[in-house]
């Protein structure tokens, strides 16, 4: 066994030990200690990845002294080390991006307890991509849930608590499901390691026994993580999360935390259950309907919002909608589609919630929309930004965005009767984006002195914020990347999910 | 040559980007006047070099260059062919004359960095337009023209023209998408999405199809058609020219319409053929819509008392004749229409840079105050004279010989009711025409009442509408009203010259088509 | 169905039914206390579900204490840790829930959670 196999473990450890210690140092000691651990971490999974691309096949790393079945493994492919290495990034960019705005917002003796709350959350979702046990993963999605509600509630306001409240409350909804779910899995299965479970229920599937407790399984399951990734009409959470939190949690949370649930959603398709059995059961379709609601639904709720940042967390909703869509598809295909979208959607949200505070920092920090007016002229680095970003929900070619369109369109086709629906669906969804971000985009280009609106006169140059400055311009790069050399990504995708299930 | 097709595309885009980028907020381009001149002759230079080199390229050879794959089996890929020159000629032509003109009237306007900025910005966009060489290498141009070209109707920075240029964009977005998801369809039926004279469409594969297909043609006209100002998403003309400054109206109308006749000439001829829709339903409902655009478009220019309001319903209607031509899918019909887009570039260009002079001296935009502005600015006025008449078909200017193939085409094509209907339309639409723009003509060089003219109308406008208020206001008002042309001189000749060409051309192309005749029938042979 | 069945499982019956209650007061009640009883009590009926799993009838819990190593003796150990795990996270999702209600109550001096809201709004913030 070569070295290089043991990162994927090393990474969660790591992750996971940072928090403790980051909890006893100072908070600028714990933020540099939380910045390189997430670097390091970076490192090792590219290495990871380049070490699966270059075998070409998956392997299986024992925890512990047990064997399967009934040890606990990590299964690491190429779509595991790719989403590990693009979590790292997104989360790196969140952080570095979202400083300046945790020191204004969050009292000083707090910081470094959001550093812990960081570190839990980037080894729960590693775990969450690495683990074969179905019950590792509940646990880590309980992990997930609890850092994610420290960070939305570390800045100590009313509303952000409450926010917090009705977060945890809808999660824990899920996480029951989950739970009862996999429960009812074990109980049909005697397994909980994903690929013996996969094994039994293809015995299962093929005799027809059990097919209903079976059905109900696959239904809380999946019903449980579509409530804690906030598919319509679970929604409700998501705007005051997002929009009351500090700036990189509002971030992390809406690129990352969710994406970690529907990469569980993904696993549980294609390594738990098997993908033919689910596209046999009727839940796909529940998906489907659901996801489609979700794009038209959000979206709508964005144009009539204005507040931002509740703005782009209600385009979030529409945007999980695409992901379950894309599920809802039954193809690979499809699956692929959400795969990128998910990579596309948290490199563009993520890169829309730090710009817009850029903004709304030359605007007296106020969220209301009019109040952003020639806000692109007193930042630029963030109107760019900005623009860039909302290019890119639009679905502008050369973004990524684009890219994603165009694979969810073209995984329709393989599909019966649901061809029309997913276009009408994608054609209104677009519109509709291009509704509320073209407004805003324009909005924030209109000189302020023209439109007769007072607002604040403070300019920030580049030369002020060059760390901002310059995430938002990695973050320009990684969509153009996303956007103009998709095919190497998507080939890495279809390639790890041919080994993933 | 390869690579050098991407020169004419990113010298005018990296310049424009240049400009923009130290743009403030409070000043946005006004600086002093040496930094004017900078600008201008940057702007000159950038400009003509891009036009020449990529008239070049277009010119010398059938120059194809992939530049990368966007995904797999879809690469960015530019091709030069008999369309794409001529596109590219008319497109660079008018764009430099206009560029010229602009340097003056963008004085009145400020702004000139952002202005001239995103002007160089969409040329470069529209020159990739002509030269792309498949479907989606053509989409993407098409949105980046749209969003480009968005900021130059935005540019006075009001509540109106936000709205206008919000408008602008949805309808362009709507209609990009209705292309879009056509062209969705067409990859899965085509051979190949490479633009080839007489379509690519795989006809085993799309059998049992034909249905959908047809569909999928439908939204690919009606989407592109939006460009184009095709009912029934025309609605955005009427209000985005009247906001925009003259030479963004002009190129808009002359011009960006035409990129949206370009990418309909591109999914008809070039992936679809002619063929496949030829008897279909889809003809029937092009044919149509297109002839009811043309004439409600004359109707309501006709009614319509803003000049440049009057100019954007005519390029509704005008644009729409381009749109018959090519929709009776007849050889003949289809050089009228390319003929027309040559013709209607240059007159549409010549008449609004004419209202852009009424305003830029007289701040005059509407119809009525225009009374008695021939004796004021005769030069300008003779220009929009020879404008007006080409435009109305009066030969031997060039709208005569379009407009004589577009109707030839129309009886020639085996339409059925449509073989006559067509060209009655169209000589209807002539006569709306020629009503509403050589009212002005008249107006402005004979104007009804010889003394005062002005106030007469307004006082009697002042009556009509205590009239209707009936309301107890004393004529005062009335009587203050002094003439609105005195001190009004001839437009300076920075922007009397580029209209005097444009004039020209809208003359001189009718009195020797030949060349262009034959080049175009060579386009339409190649293609039915 | 067959309602002998049902009688047959008593047990997961039970659990059902307590889950669907723990899962609707969770859902449903306005009062923040009351929803982390519920959660409670959701939480709970998942672990006698699970238990009953591994439960075999007459079967020792899977800890040797004289020294009988036989597999026959003991009920299955896995469910076991299973419900362990599961009331560790549990009770630190109770502590969480409960010290942001506390923070709510101090706040707001109510635990109605849509009494907050209306205050929150009103703050207008």
């Amino acid at each position: 066994m070569e070295f290089v196999q043991n990162f994927p473990f090393l990474t969660i450890i790591l992750a996971l030990f940072s928090g403790p210690l980051c909890s006893v140092l100072k908070s600028k000691a714990a933020k540099w200690v939380n910045t390189i651990v997430i670097a390091l971490i970076l490192v090792m999974s590219v290495a990871v990845l380049l070490f699966t691309l270059q075998t070409g096949e998956a392997y299986v790393y024992r925890m512990g002294h047990f064997s399967a079945p009934w040890g606990n493994e990590i299964r690491v492919g190429v779509l595991e080390a790719f989403m590990a290495v693009f979590f790292c990034v997104v989360m790196l960019l969140c952080m570095l991006g979202g400083r300046q705005e945790l020191a204004e917002e969050v009292e000083e003796t707090k910081q470094n307890l959001y550093y812990v709350m960081i570190g839990l959350l980037l080894s729960s979702l590693l775990a969450l991509i690495y683990t074969n046990d179905l019950f590792t993963a509940y646990v880590f999605v309980e992990i997930n849930t609890i850092s994610a509600c420290g960070l939305i509630m570390i800045r100590q306001n009313g509303r952000a608590i409450e926010a917090a409240t009705r977060y945890m409350i809808m999660s824990l909804l899920g996480s029951g499901l989950l739970l009862m779910g996999i429960c009812y899995l074990y109980d049909l299965t005697g397994h909980l390691l994903m690929s013996n479970i996969k094994e039994q229920v293809a015995v299962l599937a093929e005799t027809g026994e059990y097919h209903i407790p079976l059905l109900i399984s696959i239904t809380l399951m999946s019903v449980g993580l579509a409530i804690k990734s906030a598919l319509f009409p679970f929604h409700s959470w998501v705007p005051d999360a997002y929009g009351y939190s500090t700036l990189s949690s509002s971030a992390i949370l809406s690129s990352l935390v969710s994406k970690g649930y529907i990469f569980l959603v993904v696993k549980i398709f294609y390594r738990v259950i098997g993908f033919d059995v689910i596209r046999e059961s009727k839940v796909i379709n529940v998906l489907f309907v659901f996801g489609v609601m979700g794009m038209i639904f959000g979206s709508l709720s964005a144009i009539r919002e204005s507040n931002i940042r509740r703005m782009i967390a209600w385009s979030s909703v529409a945007q999980i909608g695409y992901i379950y869509m894309g599920f809802g598809l039954g193809t690979t295909a499809g699956i692929i589609a959400s795969l990128f979208h998910i990579l596309s959607h948290a490199a563009t949200k993520s890169m829309l919630f730090v710009s817009a505070s850029g903004l709304m920092d030359v605007s007296n920090h106020d969220t209301d929309f009019f109040a952003l007016t020639g806000s692109g002229y007193r930042n630029k680095a963030a109107g760019v930004a900005f623009t860039a970003g909302s290019l890119s929900m639009v679905g502008i070619p050369l973004f990524s965005g684009f890219i994603s369109k165009v694979l969810f369109a073209s995984a329709a086709y393989d599909t019966s009767g649901k061809l029309i629906p997913a276009m009408i669906a994608l054609a209104l969804s677009t519109l509709l984006n291009a509704i509320y971000f073209m407004k805003t985009v324009i909005r924030i280009y209109t000189p302020a002195h023209r439109a007769n609106i007072e607002t604040d006169s403070r300019v920030i140059t580049v030369k002020e914020q060059p760390q901002k400055a310059v995430v938002l311009a990695l973050f320009v790069v990684l969509n153009l990347i996303l956007g103009l050399f998709s095919e190497p990504i998507v080939n890495m995708l279809t390639q790890g999910l041919e080994m993933f299930g | 040559m390869g690579i050098w097709i991407l020169i004419p595309v990113f010298l005018p885009v990296i310049a424009g980007v240049l400009f923009l980028l130290p743009v403030k907020q409070e000043d946005i381009g006004d600086g002093s006047k040496e930094s004017l001149t900078r600008l201008h002759t940057v702007t000159a230079v950038v400009l003509i070099v891009s036009a020449v080199l990529a008239l070049l390229a277009a010119w010398t050879g059938d120059n194809t260059y992939t530049w990368f794959e966007l995904m797999e089996g879809i690469p960015i890929y530019f091709q030069v062919d008999d369309v794409s020159r001529l596109f590219v000629t008319v497109f660079s032509i008018a764009w430099v004359l206009v560029c010229f003109y602009a340097f003056t009237y963008m004085e009145h306007e400020g702004k000139e960095r952002r202005f001239f900025g995103f002007y160089l910005i969409v040329y470069g966009v529209l020159v990739a337009l002509c030269f792309s060489g498949n479907l989606v290498t053509m989409y993407l141009f098409y949105e980046l023209m749209t969003l480009t070209s968005m900021p130059m109707v935005l540019h006075s920075g009001t509540r109106e023209s936000i709205m206008a240029a919000l408008k602008y964009l949805f309808y362009s977005m709507c209609g990009a998408y209705l292309g879009l998801f056509a062209i969705f369809f067409l990859y899965k039926y085509c051979d190949s999405i490479t633009f080839t004279a007489g379509g690519t469409l795989n006809l085993a594969l799309a059998q049992g199809h034909t249905g959908i297909l047809l569909a999928a043609v439908m939204a690919a006209l009606i989407g592109f058609g939006a460009k184009a100002g095709m009912f029934p998403l025309h609605a955005w003309l009427p209000t985005a020219h009247p906001v925009a400054p003259a030479p963004a109206s002009a190129v808009l109308s002359g011009i960006i319409a035409k990129a949206g006749v370009l990418s309909i000439v591109r999914v008809v001829f070039y992936i679809v053929g002619a063929d496949f829709i030829r008897g279909t339903w889809v003809q029937t409902a092009w044919m149509t819509l297109s002839l009811l655009t043309v004439f409600m478009g004359s109707m309501l220019a006709f009614r319509e008392k803003v000049v440049k309001k009057r100019l954007a319903y005519s390029t509704v209607s005008q644009v729409s004749y381009i749109l018959f031509g090519l929709s009776v899918l007849s050889p003949t019909g289809m050089e009228g229409a390319l003929l027309h887009v040559v013709f209607h570039a240059f007159i549409k260009c010549a008449l609004f840079l004419t209202a852009g002079i009424f305003i830029y001296r007289a701040g005059l935009s509407e119809v009525d105050q225009l009374e008695g502005i021939g004796k004021k600015m005769p030069k300008t006025l003779w220009c929009f004279t020879f404008a007006s008449l080409a435009l109305v078909g009066i030969p031997p200017a060039s709208g005569f010989i379009s407009k004589w193939y577009l109707a030839q085409g129309a009886l020639e094509a085996n339409v059925g009711v449509f073989g006559w209907a067509g060209p009655a339309v169209l000589l209807l639409s002539a006569l709306l025409t020629a009503g509403y723009l050589l009212s002005i003509v008249t107006n402005g060089f004979f104007p009804k009442v010889k003394s005062n003219a002005h106030t007469a109308i307004a006082a009697e406008k002042n009556s009509l509408l205590e009239n209707s208020a009936g309301g107890t206001q004393t004529e005062t008002s009335s009587c203050q009203v002094s003439d609105p042309l005195a001190g009004v001189t001839e437009a300076p000749l920075g922007m009397l010259i580029p209209l005097a060409i444009f004039a020209a051309l809208s003359i001189l192309l009718g009195v020797f088509p030949n060349p262009l005749i034959q080049f175009v029938s060579k386009i339409a042979t190649a293609v039915m | 169905m067959n309602f002998a069945n049902l009688l047959d499982n008593y047990e997961e019956a039970v659990a059902m039914i307590l889950f669907v209650i723990g899962f609707s007061n969770l859902l449903l009640q306005p009062n923040l206390i009351k929803k982390i009883i519920g959660m409670n009590i959701m939480d709970t009926a998942i672990y006698l579900f699970l238990a009953l799993k591994g439960y075999i009838e007459g079967h020792k819990a899977p800890i040797v204490t004289d020294g009988v190593q036989s597999v026959d003796a003991y009920i299955n150990p896995i469910p076991s840790g299973l419900v362990l795990t599961g009331i560790v996270v549990s009770v630190s999702v109770s502590a969480l829930m409960l010290s942001l209600t506390i923070r709510l109550y101090r706040r707001y001096h109510t635990l109605n959670l849509d009494e907050i809201s209306t205050q929150i709004k009103k703050e207008g913030m």
